[in-house]
């Protein structure tokens, strides 16, 4: 069985694919606070939908889900699920750092040694040997 | 506070068994050269060929619904640093289903990731 580890294209592929699923969250969420509704009742779920549907930032949202979940299938394709996942955690990072540096908010000590800790396990996980489907790669 | 934990609990697992699904779908497809253009289409037809692929959708948006029931009744940050559970479940069910290898480095990585999710939740 050959050994492969996790190729800088499929870590660069996972990477993608987590901003896109921030992204996507970002202007979706963006989307539902335009409708201008915050309670969804049973009267109001008429209004609620064809506010919806007429968002073109929450069809946006939508559409990069749909390219990201052809993102997904590619990385599952060449890369252990069980490395996968651990390894889609740099939204995590992402995100406290984005907003650092952007949006100028605080991050904690906590927060960095929480950064810290997922980079490591990061790190760990990718250099772990992929088993079984590794003649594909 | 329990019914929270056990939503989140059955929010992952069925998750978990989304991801497998998808997994199992991408491990079922035959030979593609992913570095032509034409063969990603051919490949992403064939995954959307295969059942595993429809039945991970419907578990995935099955887990979302659970989710969003957990969120709308428990503190956010409560939620989500027990959704980082997920990465420790998928380590031994992609083992026991998928046969993927558990090994030292993987181990050790799942569990530092989890360590910083939870701490970052509690920051």
């Amino acid at each position: 069985m050959i050994k492969s580890r996790l190729t800088l294209k499929i870590f660069l592929l996972i990477v993608l694919n987590d901003i896109g699923d921030t992204l996507a969250q970002f202007l979706m969420k963006k989307g539902l606070i335009q409708t201008g509704i915050n309670s969804i009742t049973l009267v109001n779920m008429a209004e609620f939908i064809s506010k919806n549907a007429g968002s073109l930032i929450l069809w946006a949202g939508l559409a990069v889900y749909i390219f990201n979940f052809f993102i997904w299938i590619i990385v599952l394709y060449r890369a252990d699920l069980s490395v996968a996942m651990p390894v889609g955690s740099t939204s995590y990072i992402l995100v406290p750092v984005v907003a650092a540096v952007f949006l100028h908010e605080r991050v904690d000590a906590l927060r960095w040694a929480g950064i810290f800790l997922i980079v490591l396990g990061i790190h760990f996980v990718s250099q772990s040997k992929s088993g079984r489907r590794a003649e594909k790669a | 506070m329990i019914k929270i934990v056990l939503l989140v609990i059955s929010a992952e697992i069925v998750t978990a068994l989304g991801h497998l699904l998808f997994k199992s779908a991408t491990n079922s497809v035959g030979r593609h050269d992913l570095r032509r253009p034409g063969s990603v289409f051919k490949f992403v037809g064939e995954v959307l060929s295969k059942k595993a692929i429809w039945a991970g959708l419907a578990a995935m948006m099955a887990g979302l619904a659970i989710w969003v029931a957990a969120l709308a009744q428990g503190d956010l940050s409560l939620v989500y640093s027990l959704g980082s559970l997920q990465y420790l479940i998928i380590l031994f069910s992609a083992h026991f289903f998928l046969g993927e290898k558990i090994e030292r480095m993987k181990v050790i990585g799942t569990f530092l990731v989890v360590a910083g999710i939870i701490l970052i939740m509690l920051s």
